[in-house]
């Protein structure tokens, strides 16, 4: 829980008969990290494992006709099948698929069509209803034989060019309807001068419209017709719908077995493009949870009697760690804040876990900001909600479900403390301090909060470095014990300063910040000294001189701002009270006696206040986490653990 | 930003003319010509304001292509910094200028669909439009047909006018109406913008891109009618109907197959040789195009000495900078193939070269 697991290296020689079932077990398990051993293959061995990446691509292939398949007739994934996984035979499966495939197509190309023919008949009316007032018979339009004439539509930047580039010739263009973009014109002229009026129609980029044989009477006759054949179409795409949903029931288990299979299939035979191949065997190589390492040695032992397993586990302490995979180990309501863990970085192999510290110091600081008995109830209802999973348009959401649930309650207990229940200040007495009548007070507690945290940030730097064997940045990294003298001999210069009967001396934090400040300011220069790393500092000394001390100002202001940033959590707390006030003043506004209009104001403002509040309040915790505490502790870059599954779930 | 004024203007004043003493000099000039081969001008150019861009190339790798595109990437960058210092009234028109690369670029992915080059092919020739960029270039070559990209422009200018002109590209398989269509959307938008500006500002505006304007319509008309033998009509539906000097009427009379030299005399009166270069369009109307560029190239470099709080300044600054790309584009292709300097020294727009090409 506090760190990932610890893993070990494992390489395995599989005889080449047991190769299946291995990568059976292996996947099975799911508890096998893969690292790619293909480069271990001799060269003519080599073509092996790129048969197997050519498989993988066949059955890529042939899941992609699947999906389009299922796509088409809105058939699910559904669930994987829970017996073993095997290898199934490509030319067996691909005429089952194609045939499907042409059921599916043949019923899907007439419903296409259908729907396109549908279209095309709607553009027709949606070109005709500009002149459905005109009573003349549109068809003797076509084929005329002494007029020239022209319907369609242009770009209204082009009209006026239309004009001029006609001037020599007599013609009629009647705009008949016009917007910003377009015009609908008529076009109309000599049949003897009908090479002129063609061309300045085309080239003032006069669309005309397609006149068929259909478009015969009056135009509104023309659109009553073209109305009757779309709802003969419409009937055909619902007979064609209903068909796909024959389709869908015949073929919907079928399909999803195919898949399942498919992809299955896809997923060993592309780990087995991995391995590396020698004369009679492979190697298989990769990591595994040392807690798994037994379970699983068994069950490869009872897959292949041949098989050579070589275990090496790694301690999580040391720094050259970055090429293991980090398993992190969290159970229920934490690993809902290791989804927030991981968005910031994953921790390294011997890297502290914060998971944690987040599941903790989240809905804490959020709490305080968001104090309120009611807001934070329904908060709390709602990340329930999320999480049950049971609003279909919510499910994507599902995973913030606990951690929105967690900073509900923490608001709720903290509006038992600030005694405050959906804005009413005086309806619950405050257990402990009401924000908005103690504003010096509760933004003072804040940076008090603030520091503790911040200082805590330190220790666990100091804890990893301890880890990590990494003895320079333990001692004089500015988030080290370097950094933690400075910052708390300035905190107890600043305390005895003000406090007449502090018990230490200020001369003992004068002195200890100087060495804090010193070692900060030279810690590139002393990391490199322990590290043995050489030149201990690139370019003059002057130059060196004037950037540590550029940097040990910087990290005074750092420490400054840090601190200073969590007054945000006393402030929100305030403005959470001043916001509800707000509204409890808009309300008496709009409804002075308490009617009606009193209470649709306050009920929108409590959802305005849980919504936009809540979301502005996350933010800032958010901040405050990552910026403020992450900062001064965590590395990050860990190498995911991905196991080897013959599903393609997530990690954690 | 200040709307303008001695005020809004002094940044952007201040900037231009510190850029424009990066224009090339007559001795650098000179030494271009002069260089024997494409790393000797390479290594000329890197004395210049392009030496940042060009140190980007590997040496090994050197080659016409990637000379120009970084050439581009400065001519870019000027772009915009003149963008982001203009007075806000006036940023649109600048970026409206600055859109004509997006239409050659747009062109260039048409013809790359056309002719089903690759993507790498058709990258190489792309304009670097930075953070102004909204075509999908890739997606749309990569759509493989000339429809489906114009679908993929659904969200930009673009969409609606190449849809009027999509028919026609179905019924003649060319993309020349497209490219008109293009190419007249995007000078009526940029005259638009011209004509936005008000008092001060309008008149300098059009004082450069007046004379852009009429450069352009006039040698449409020219091409159009000498060279693809259009009909009258059609002459008139490419071209455009406004201009600074060039009027609707001279396009008009062009269109009606008047005396094209007599016009373009009466218009550009001093262009040495022009019944010559009339009697072979294909090579003489390249030639014209450049008379009468240098035209253009003496007066905007006129305004820099006139009242330099308006956008007459950094409109014309920006122009100078695409003139000098096309010089250095000549240049890079002669020099990469190693032609003789009387072959190429003609199609130069450079001071340096004013006197020979006078005699055409």
């Amino acid at each position: 829980m506090f760190f990932p697991q610890e893993m070990t290296e494992l390489e395995i020689i599989v005889p080449e008969k047991d190769l299946l079932p291995v990568t059976n077990v292996l996947a099975r398990q799911g508890v096998f990290h893969q690292v790619d051993s293909s480069y271990l293959s001799s060269h003519a061995e080599g073509k092996v494992g790129e048969s197997w990446k050519e498989r993988a691509s066949a059955y890529a292939a042939l899941e992609r006709q699947i999906m389009v398949t299922m796509q088409a007739l809105a058939v699910e994934d559904g669930n994987p099948p829970s017996d073993q996984a095997t290898l199934i035979k490509l030319e067996a499966v691909r005429p089952l698929v194609e045939q499907i495939e042409q059921d599916v197509k043949n019923t899907n190309d007439v419903l296409t069509s259908s729907t396109k023919k549908m279209e095309e008949l709607q553009n027709h009316i949606r070109q005709l209803l500009p002149i459905a007032d005109i009573d003349i018979d549109i068809s003797l339009l076509q084929n005329p034989r002494y007029v020239f004439s022209m319907l369609g539509i242009m770009p209204a930047a082009n009209l006026d060019r239309l004009e001029t580039s006609l001037s020599r010739i007599p013609y009629v263009l009647l705009p008949l309807q016009k917007d910003r973009e377009n015009v609908i014109v008529w076009l109309t002229g000599s049949q003897r001068n009908a090479d002129i009026l063609e061309r300045a129609a085309r080239s003032a980029y006069l669309n005309p419209f397609e006149l068929t044989d259909i478009h015969k009477g009056t135009p509104s006759e023309i659109i009553k017709t073209l109305n009757r054949n779309i709802e003969d179409l419409e009937k055909n795409i619902e007979t064609q719908k209903a068909r796909i949903g024959q389709l869908h029931a015949t073929y919907e288990h079928q399909l999803q077995t195919l898949l399942w299979r498919v992809r299955t299939s896809r997923l060993l035979a592309d780990a087995m493009g991995h391995y590396g191949k020698l004369q009679y065997t492979y190697v298989v190589v990769g990591w595994v949870p040392s807690s798994k390492l037994e379970t699983l040695a068994q069950e490869l032992k009872k897959a292949s009697a041949n098989i050579l397993i070589d275990s090496n586990p790694f301690r999580r302490l040391g720094m050259q760690n970055q090429h293991i995979p980090v398993s992190l180990q969290n159970p229920g309501i934490l690993g809902a804040f290791q989804g927030l863990v991981t968005t910031y970085g994953r921790p390294r192999y011997e890297e502290l876990d914060p998971t944690i510290l987040m599941a903790i110091t989240f809905p804490l600081l959020f709490g305080a900001m968001f104090g309120d008995v009611g807001h934070g109830l329904v908060l709390a209802l709602f990340g329930l909600l999320l999480a049950s999973r049971k609003v279909p348009a919510l499910r994507s959401m599902s995973g913030l479900g606990i951690v929105v649930a967690a900073c509900g309650f923490s608001a709720t207990l903290f509006g038992f403390l600030y005694g405050s229940i959906f804005g009413y200040e005086d309806v619950l007495k405050a257990i402990w301090i009401q924000p908005i009548h103690h504003i010096i007070q509760i933004l003072a507690i804040a940076i008090g909060g603030g520091i503790v945290l911040l200082s805590f940030g330190f220790l666990i730097n100091i804890y990893n470095a301890w880890r990590a064997r990494d003895w320079a940045r333990l001692f004089f990294d500015p988030n080290g014990v370097a950094g933690l003298t400075l910052y708390w001999s300035l905190l107890g210069f600043a305390a005895a300063s003000f406090i007449q009967s502090f018990p230490v001396p200020k001369l003992v934090f004068m002195i200890l910040a100087i060495i804090g400040g010193l070692a900060v300011m030279f810690s590139e220069l002393l990391k490199h000294l322990v590290e043995g790393h050489r030149p201990l500092f690139e370019g003059g000394v002057g130059m060196f001189l004037f950037q540590s001390a550029v940097e040990l100002f910087e990290k005074l202001i750092s420490f400054l701002s840090n601190s200073l940033s969590y007054v945000r959590v006393g402030a929100f707390a305030v403005a959470h009270a001043g916001l509800s006030s707000a509204f409890f003043i808009l309300a008496a506004l709009v409804g002075p006696d308490k009617g009606m209009g009193y209470w649709v104001t306050l009920v929108i403002g409590n959802i305005f206040i849980v919504g936009f509040e809540g979301l502005i309040v996350g933010i800032q915790t958010m901040r405050l986490e990552y910026y403020e505490f992450f900062s001064k502790f965590f590395i990050g870059g860990g190498m995911p653990y991905a196991p080897l599954t013959p599903l393609p779930t997530g990690e954690e | 930003m200040p709307s303008g004024g001695v005020s809004g203007y002094a940044a952007i004043h201040s900037r231009v003319r510190v850029m424009y003493s990066g224009l090339l000099s007559s001795e650098e000039e000179v030494g271009l010509t002069e260089a024997t081969d494409l790393p000797a001008l390479v290594s000329s150019l890197k004395n210049t304001v392009y030496g940042p861009y060009l140190d980007r190339i590997d040496e090994k790798e050197l080659d016409d292509r990637k000379v120009v595109s970084q050439i581009k990437h400065r001519i870019s960058d000027v772009y915009l910094t003149v963008i982001h210092s203009a007075p806000a009234n006036t940023r649109s028109l600048v970026i409206q200028l600055f859109r004509h690369f997006e239409i050659d670029n747009l062109k260039a992915v048409l013809r790359g669909i056309a002719n089903n080059s690759s993507w790498q092919q058709v990258q190489d020739v792309l304009f670097p439009l930075g953070s102004l960029n909204i075509l999908p270039a890739q997606q749309m070559l990569e759509s493989g047909n000339i429809e489906a990209a114009i679908a993929l422009l659904s969200n930009t200018p673009y969409h609606e006018t190449l849809t009027f002109a999509l028919k026609r590209y179905s019924d003649e398989q060319s993309l020349f109406p497209l490219e008109v269509a293009l190419d007249l959307s995007y000078w009526r938008k940029l005259w638009a913008s011209v004509n936005q500006l008000p008092g001060q500002d309008h008149a300098q505006a059009l004082r450069v891109i007046g004379p852009l304007v009429d450069l352009n319509n006039i040698m449409w008309a020219l091409r159009y009618r000498v060279y693809h033998r259009l009909s009258e009509e059609e002459v008139i539906n490419y071209t455009l109907p406004f201009g600074y000097k060039v009027h609707d009427e001279d396009i008009r009379t062009i269109a009606a197959g008047a005396d094209v030299g007599r016009v373009v005399e009466r218009l550009y009166p001093g262009v040495s040789n022009l019944d010559a270069l009339l009697l072979d369009p294909e090579r003489g109307l390249p030639k014209l195009e450049l008379q009468l560029q240098r035209r253009l190239i003496a007066q905007f470099k006129s305004v820099f000495t006139g009242y330099p709080f308006n956008i007459s300044l950094p409109l014309a600054f920006v122009l100078l900078n695409e003139l000098e790309l096309q010089d250095l584009t000549v240049l890079i292709g002669a020099k990469s193939t190693q032609m003789p300097s009387e072959k190429f020294s003609s199609y130069l727009l450079m001071e340096t070269n004013l006197d020979k090409t006078a005699i055409v």
